[in-house]
Formats: structure tokens, C-alpha cells, sequence
């Protein structure tokens, strides 16, 4: 019995969708639409979490070893670092490449490299070179580095160390607020897209009212009345991630040299991204699609079965 | 079959139904006659459970269906078979899926219904319409539809209100004789109508309400207002 009732209410879904065509062919536009929107945040979020990582990966310190560490400190303290769950990377760096690495960093201050130069010999101990899993990690590791027990073989307590922390904390702090800006901005835009297509649905339910008062007229439950409704709402959803899914590749491919050209190193494959995302960006899709349409659905319904 | 006990509605603008007191037993054909806006489209409401009385019983085969919950007014309505000058058909299903619709959503079996749906569409002669939708057929045939549509679940009690509003007299004749038909098969019916020549011709049971009141009960009546 509610197998059979399932089978003929899927079945008047399907009836209502294909033979309003021009309801469905509306309803379909105005969420693909609002998907279409939904789709460009979702990227837009995952190419600002590709460039937060290529950052986080770019992003190393180094912390000057001082004259008195031995090299067994050294090693002991590498191995120890390296054991932390927030390290990704830890790197003796000996006293010439050190020099090196200096002069690279900071090849715009020619006071500080004319400085270096009157030095008639290396002034470098040698460096740690250390990278980080995630920039929020840096400066309660460089904290920790800053103990008394460290001060025998590192010397931080130079200016480079607080212009790293500082950069550290200020990359930490915008990449947190371009979260939180793209997470408002999400929302906005799921919002906007729930009442374009609640008003929509409502539409198409309202001009069924009639249909809705002769169900009722010949003892149709309202469970019997609902449920099409609702599958439509579902069917709707369905064909219109199908259409995004036809759409949202060949844009995004069509994007990808004028993404190539702004980003340059940065870039990435956008297709490769949407792929490896595939159910974090059209499972969002489907499910903010279905919920919209029982929504609307639901609250439409409560209003046209008083008939 | 019904029975109303000392029902009257009253609204904002005042009562549309005031004490009203009738039975109407199985295998009756009964008018229900009166000027527009005396209140029998409010009984037929009132029947149906499309409205609550404001006082007063009914009660229908033996079921009082005065507070009657929401759960239970589909059941109610697979007894009751009714008829408008509208029509009321579902424009986007066939003649075939308007009808067998009404057996779908009480859960009955396919076959009984590609078994059912035939014989009834037989019986008001659209057996050849079938796969017609509502607006390929004419204003008679829509009304048979929905004549078969009422049948098909078998009812004790049918109710045609204005069912030939809306149609020319040879139209509002075979509707009427169609009518007369399932009466005989032993259907209870009841027409509400405000058609004098169709009342007078048929020499059945006439109840006339005028302002919300039932002036007259004839057992083979004529249409007096």
C-alpha cells in the first residue's frame, strides 16, 4: 500500500513536471540561477583556500643559531621540532648557506647588505629553517622557541624574528578575515537564492491551487496531496544541478587563462580543483537546493490545503 | 442516509443556514431549490465537511460528522460523490487519469483500477474519450467526466450542485436523464438546482430554502418560488 501510494505520487510529480513545462522551465532558471551563484562562491571559497595553502607553504622562518650551540644542540633540537604536529619542516642551514639566504631575503636593503659587507667575516652561526602546517600555529611555536631553556642556542631576539612574527600574524589575521568575509558572503547569497526561489515555488503552487482543492474534493489525504509537490520541488533540484553540471565545467575552462594570467604562480587547475571538490561543492549545491524547495514546499502547502 | 439536525452556519455578514432540519433517506432523489445565495451551495459545503456547522448535528450513514478531525474528511469524501457547474476536472490528466485518479488516491489496486475506470467511462458514455484531456471535449462531456469521476468509488450518495449551469438544455437533459440513471442503480442523489423545468420534469422530492430557511418539502414537488 505505501509502496503503491509512493509509486503514483512519484509518478504525478513526474506528470506535473514534464506537462507544465513552462512552470518547470521557469522554476528550473530561477535555481539554476541561484545555484549558478551558489557554484561561483564555492570556487571563489576554494581558490582563496588554494592560495591561503601555496602562502602557508611559501611561508617559512628562519631563527639564527648562536655561536655558542653545539652542533649536537643542533641536531637535537631539529629532531625535537620536527616532532611537533604543527611543524611540517625543520632545516639546519650551516653558516655559508645561511649568508646566502640572507642576502636573497633581503636584497632590497642595501644599507643592511653594505653593512654585511664591511664585515670581514661571516657573521651567521648558521639558521633554522622552519615551516609550519598552519599560519595560526607560527607564533605559539615562536613563543615557545623563545624560552630561556633556547637562549644558549638560539638568538631570536633579533629584529628579523619580529618582522617574521609580525608578517606571520598579519597573513593569519587577513586570511581570517577573508574567511569570514567569504563565509558572509555565502550566506548573503544562499539567502538571496531561497526567497528567489521560495517566491518561485510558492508561484507554482498557487496557480495549482485548484488542482489542490479537486484532490481534496475526490478524498485525496494530504500526505497524497503534499508528497508530489515536494518531489517536484526535488525534481526541479535535480535537473537543475544537471544543467550546472553542464554549464559549470566549460566556464570554468574558459576561465582558466585569464585565471592563469592574473595569478601566475599561484595558479591552478580550476577544473582539477572543482574535481578533487567534487562532493564538498555539488553536495552543498544539491543539498541547499532540496532544503530551499522543501521549504518553500512545505510552507506553501500549509497555506493552500485550508481549501 | 442524511440526516440534519437543527444546523445553521453563520458567518460575519450574518446566517447563511438558520435551523435547518431535513432527512434525506437511501435511494432518494431529492432537488434542493432556491435563488442564488439562499444557502444550498453552504449545505452542500456543510455535507462534504468543506465547513463546519456553527450549531446543530449531521450526520451521514450513521457517521456524525459535525466535529469530524481533518485526518478523517478523505474518508468522509470516498463516500460522497460530488458534482459542480464547474467541473472541477484536473486540465493537465486525460479523461482516463481524471477518473482513476479518484480510485489512486484511496490506494486501490491498478488492475481493479484498469478494470473499474473503463466500466464507469461505459456508463456515461466516453468510453471512445479516454485519452482526451478536458479541453478537447465540450461542456457535457466535462460534466459526464465528472459524473464517472463521482462514480467510480462506488458512493451512497451523490451530489450534483448546479450540475447543468454551465450547459444547453439537450446537454442539461442527458445530464439530468444520467443522473436519474444512477439514482435508480440505487445511488442517493441530491441536486441542488435553481432550473424550474428540469425540477418540474423529473416528479421527485423537492425541498426549497429561501433566506436560509426551508420553506417547503414535497414528496413529489414542484419548483414554486
Amino acid at each position: 500500500m505505501f509502496f503503491l501510494d509512493l509509486y503514483r505520487t512519484v509518478k504525478f510529480a513526474g506528470q506535473n513536471f514534464w506537462r507544465n513545462w513552462l512552470l518547470t522551465v521557469g522554476t528550473t532558471s530561477i535555481i539554476t540561477l541561484a545555484l549558478l551563484s551558489v557554484s561561483a562562491l564555492l570556487i571563489f571559497n576554494l581558490i582563496s583556500m588554494h592560495l591561503i595553502e601555496v602562502v602557508q607553504s611559501k611561508t617559512e622562518i628562519y631563527i639564527d643559531v648562536t655561536k655558542d650551540a653545539q652542533q649536537t644542540q643542533v641536531d637535537y633540537l631539529v629532531e625535537e621540532l620536527a616532532k611537533l604536529p604543527d611543524v611540517s619542516q625543520v632545516k639546519f642551514i650551516n653558516a655559508d648557506d645561511a649568508l646566502t639566504k640572507f642576502k636573497e631575503r633581503n636584497q632590497g636593503n642595501e644599507l643592511l647588505l653594505s653593512s654585511l659587507a664591511v664585515l670581514e667575516q661571516n657573521p651567521f652561526a648558521g639558521s633554522l629553517m622552519v615551516k609550519v602546517k598552519d599560519l595560526n600555529d607560527m607564533p605559539s611555536l615562536l613563543a615557545e622557541l623563545g624560552k630561556d631553556e633556547y637562549k644558549t642556542i638560539l638568538e631570536i631576539d633579533n629584529s628579523e624574528f619580529y618582522q617574521t612574527r609580525d608578517l606571520i600574524n598579519n597573513i593569519a589575521k587577513y586570511t581570517e578575515q577573508i574567511r569570514k568575509i567569504g563565509f558572509g558572503l555565502s550566506i548573503f547569497f544562499i539567502i538571496i537564492a531561497g526567497i528567489v526561489v521560495f517566491n518561485t515555488i510558492q508561484m507554482g503552487i498557487y496557480a495549482h491551487r485548484e488542482e489542490i482543492g479537486i484532490m481534496k474534493l475526490v478524498g485525496a489525504s494530504n500526505w497524497f496531496i503534499r508528497t508530489p509537490f515536494f518531489l517536484q520541488g526535488i525534481m526541479y533540484s535535480l535537473f537543475s544541478m544537471f544543467i550546472i553540471l553542464l554549464l559549470i565545467f566549460p566556464l570554468v575552462s574558459w576561465l582558466q587563462p585569464y585565471f592563469d594570467q592574473f595569478f601566475g604562480d599561484y595558479s591552478t587547475n580550476l577544473v582539477q580543483l572543482l574535481m578533487n571538490n567534487f562532493l564538498f561543492v555539488f553536495g552543498i549545491e544539491i543539498i541547499v537546493a532540496i532544503f530551499i524547495t522543501f521549504i518553500a514546499s512545505t510552507l506553501a502547502m500549509r497555506r493552500y490545503l485550508k481549501i | 442516509m442524511i440526516k440534519i439536525l437543527g444546523v445553521s452556519k453563520k458567518y460575519n455578514s450574518g446566517y447563511t443556514l438558520d435551523n435547518i432540519n431535513l432527512e434525506i433517506k437511501a435511494g432518494e432523489f431529492v432537488s434542493l431549490v432556491g435563488q442564488s445565495g439562499t444557502g444550498k451551495t453552504t449545505l452542500v459545503k456543510l455535507i462534504i465537511a468543506e465547513e463546519k456547522p456553527s450549531s446543530g448535528r449531521i450526520v451521514i450513514g450513521g457517521w456524525d460528522i459535525t466535529k469530524i478531525e481533518p485526518y478523517e474528511i478523505p474518508y468522509l469524501r470516498r463516500q460522497i460523490g460530488v458534482v459542480f457547474q464547474d467541473f472541477k476536472l484536473l486540465p493537465k490528466k486525460t479523461v482516463y487519469e481524471n477518473v482513476s485518479f479518484a480510485l489512486e488516491t484511496c490506494g486501490c489496486s491498478t488492475d481493479k483500477i484498469k478494470q473499474t475506470v473503463p466500466q464507469v467511462l461505459k456508463i456515461v458514455n466516453l468510453e471512445n474519450k479516454m485519452d482526451r484531456y478536458p479541453k478537447q471535449l465540450s461542456g457535457g462531456e466535462q460534466q459526464r467526466v465528472v459524473i464517472a469521476r463521482s462514480l467510480v468509488h462506488k458512493p451512497k450518495l451523490l451530489i450534483a450542485d448546479e450540475p447543468t449551469g454551465n450547459l444547453d438544455s439537450i446537454n442539461s437533459r442527458e445530464i439530468i436523464d444520467l443522473l436519474v440513471k444512477i439514482n435508480q442503480i440505487g445511488t442517493t442523489v441530491l441536486l441542488v438546482t435553481h432550473n424550474r423545468d428540469i425540477v418540474n420534469s423529473l416528479k421527485k422530492r423537492v425541498i426549497a430554502i429561501e433566506n436560509g430557511k426551508i420553506i417547503s418539502d414535497q414528496e413529489r414537488g414542484r419548483y414554486l418560488l
